[in-house]
């Protein structure tokens, strides 16, 4: 990755929470450019090359929302990452995915928010042409949708299949509880339960007993990782 | 419909109980000022008649038959007694004298009679005739009577226009009552539209006033301001907790912050970390309650209604059971899913999904350990319908209505993970999409289905 796709501009207004991000994602980093307003904001985003924005939608001044608007008419193409407490999750919200845009609920936990970082950046730079995902042993065909590890075929159902893709789409990254029911069930919320964890362990059982070594990893307290052994 | 509101309404039922009364009031007096006009007619020419018989009795007892006769043609001949009818006749009914053609077939032997029969003289109209026969000992036949022809015209006019006055007054007044009711029911059916819309869509809508200071408009005017005062005090409560909500997050975010750097700091042994693993896990917990809270309130404001479409609810449930497979193979059960291809309904899928989720996931958790759940789907009677069953201990039937209030618990399950909201949850999306919830008991089990509205036309 070449510089500039680690710049990050985050817009935040609580100092603390500000704070913590920049702290920690410098430790991950990312070159990290802070605005606590919507104005500062505005200023700075459409003078840097940013890899990602994050934006709160809750600002003292402009609406956050507004303020992506505006920087999108300057001809920034950034992908954003809305930060907004519930409620605040309107259709306008979960219309900006679509656009390669990405929202994120108050409070999460950074994690989080890395692998949700994670996924953006690498949306814009990389365009995926495979046609089959290779995992270590594990292949998965995105044509005849059917995975198989050292040429076994893997009985999955269509639902466990587009999991198991979107895992590997990820491959060696994090994938958060909330991403997954985002992306592999397009739902909005948390169903806060143990769901997910069920779901996985099954597809776990189907990919991954009696193989060499294990190809699906838990994260604790937040999610999954694909990935093969070093 | 306006129509048949009108004929339903109590206003109505209550003037035509009143229209009824006072049309048999009215057609009583009417009746009796009928008789009593045509009793008195009669009974002065009664007299008069009965009077004149003495007489010509009186001159047949002391003249015999043909002195009576000589009083009859004098008087048939008199103008005076232009419309007095007499007739004499003999036993085998041979008239004797008379200005009359002949004997009335219909007299009896003695007493009161009213008749036809055309005068002597060529001619003359049949007149209607009231008389009085007497019966010599001789076995002679005296007849005396009136002209009662216009008599009974007159009582005849006095019946039309009796009759007539009272169809009027009934006719007017089922006309009038209509129009009354029609103007209230109008008016009570406006305040009706009116609630049902804030009962659908909140609390913003105002009963139209018209403008003319009736009572109706009083009434309008008082539910305004108790709409506007309710809307207030709503809107208070909504922005304090909101307030509330966005307060309580910014703190929550940072302490959050904190202890997962903490976590991964790598500063702590062992032990340490796994204390900040489970607080962070509490403080989640916390969270979610939090974000459960806010999420009923939020369906509740009725924002979400905006983005309502057409949805299969057969593809959401199967979704869900798809979902909820693993957990239930995990746990024993059977989750089977069974319905219609298509039941479509208009709603918000996530809500949707969020709240069969909940109910999936109720009936594993306090269904019986290896029991079955099933999962329906199909439209009955033109409304789209969901279905949860299981075969578990049930909710006895005094707490079926108390299961849906906010953190409420069954003992049985006090222990079980969970925090009393899902079907807090589950009643602020059947709210939302105006569905109606109905639990019935099974043996052994729950039944718990979702009446969602029947569609209307599609949307977009």
């Amino acid at each position: 990755m070449t510089g500039s796709h680690r710049r990050i501009l985050i817009v935040e207004d609580d100092p603390e929470t500000a704070g913590q991000l920049v702290e920690q994602l410098t430790t991950s980093g990312y070159q990290v450019d802070l605005a606590t307003c919507g104005s500062e904001a505005l200023g700075r985003g459409a003078a840097g090359e940013y890899a990602i924005i994050t934006i709160d939608r809750m600002l003292p001044d402009i609406d956050g929302i507004a303020v992506m608007r505006q920087l999108r008419c300057d001809g920034v193409a950034a992908p954003f990452l809305i930060i907004s407490a519930l409620g605040e999750v309107d259709d306008r919200v979960r219309g900006l995915r679509a656009g390669g845009d990405d929202y994120l609920v108050k409070p999460f936990s950074f994690i989080e928010l890395l692998a949700r970082l994670e996924a953006l950046g690498r949306r814009s730079d990389t365009v995926a042409k495979e046609t089959i995902l290779r995992v270590g042993d594990l292949a998965i065909d995105l044509i005849s949708r059917t995975a198989s590890r050292r040429g076994k075929d893997i009985d999955l159902l269509p639902r466990e299949f587009q999991l198991l893709e979107y895992l590997a789409r990820n491959e060696s990254r994090v994938v958060s509880r909330t991403m997954l029911l985002q992306h592999v069930w397009d739902l909005h919320f948390d169903p806060s339960t143990n769901i997910i964890d069920v779901y996985v362990g099954r597809v776990r059982r189907k990919v991954d007993d009696q193989q060499a070594y294990p190809l699906i990893h838990t994260v604790r307290g937040i999610g999954y990782c694909l990935r093969a052994p070093d | 419909m306006l129509l048949t509101k009108t004929l339903a309404s109590s206003t109505f039922k209550l003037a035509l109980i009143a229209i009824g009364t006072f049309g048999v009031i009215a057609s009583a007096i009417f009746g009796y000022v009928y008789l009593s006009t045509s009793a008195y007619v009669r009974s002065r020419s009664d007299r008069a008649i009965t009077a004149e018989v003495a007489s010509l009795r009186d001159t047949y007892d002391r003249s015999g038959r043909d002195g009576l006769i000589d009083v009859i043609r004098q008087r048939t001949a008199d103008q005076t007694f232009a419309g007095h009818a007499y007739v004499l006749a003999d036993p085998a009914s041979t008239v004797l004298a008379a200005n009359l053609e002949k004997w009335p077939p219909t007299a009896m032997a003695s007493g009161w009679t009213e008749f036809r029969v055309p005068w002597a003289s060529p001619g003359s109209t049949d007149p209607l005739v009231r008389g009085m026969v007497h019966t010599f000992a001789s076995g002679d036949r005296l007849l005396v009577g009136r002209d009662i022809s216009d008599l009974d015209r007159f009582t005849r006019q006095i019946k039309t226009a009796v009759i007539s006055g009272a169809s009027l007054v009934f006719v007017l007044a089922a006309v009038a009552s209509i129009l009354v009711t029609r103007r209230t029911v109008g008016r009570i059916e406006q305040i009706n539209a009116t609630s049902r819309a804030i009962m659908a869509h909140g609390l913003d809508k105002r009963i139209p006033l018209r403008g003319t200071h009736d009572e109706w408009d009083r009434v309008a005017e008082n539910l305004n301001l108790m709409l506007e005062r309710i809307e207030i005090l709503m809107g208070e409560v909504k922005q304090v907790s909101d307030n509330l909500a966005h307060d309580l997050r910014t703190p929550l975010t940072r302490m959050r912050g904190r202890l997962e750097k903490a976590y991964h700091g790598k500063r702590f042994d062992e032990d340490a970390q796994a204390l900040i693993g489970d607080t962070i896990a509490d403080l989640d917990a916390v969270l979610r309650i939090f974000t459960s809270i806010t999420r009923i309130a939020e369906i509740e404001t009725q924002v979400r209604k905006q983005a309502f479409r057409t949805v299969n609810l057969v593809e959401i449930a199967r979704e869900v059971v798809e979902l909820y497979d693993a957990a239930a193979e995990e746990n024993g059960n059977s989750l089977t899913m069974t319905g219609d291809g298509e039941v479509p309904a208009i709603g918000d899928r996530d809500l949707i999904f969020d709240a069969i989720a909940n109910l999936v996931d109720n009936a594993i958790k306090h269904g019986r350990p290896g029991g079955r759940v099933v999962v329906a789907s199909e439209t009955m009677n033109g409304s789209p319908i969901v279905s949860i069953e299981d075969d578990g201990p049930g909710i006895p039937a005094d707490q079926h209505e108390q299961v849906f209030k906010r953190f409420y618990r069954l003992e049985q399950s006090r222990y079980t993970p969970g925090n009393g909201l899902g079907l807090s949850l589950v009643a602020a999306v059947a709210r939302l999409h105006g569905a109606r919830i109905e639990m019935s008991a099974k043996a052994p089990g729950l039944l718990l289905k979702l009446w969602f509205p029947a569609p209307g036309p599609p949307q977009q």
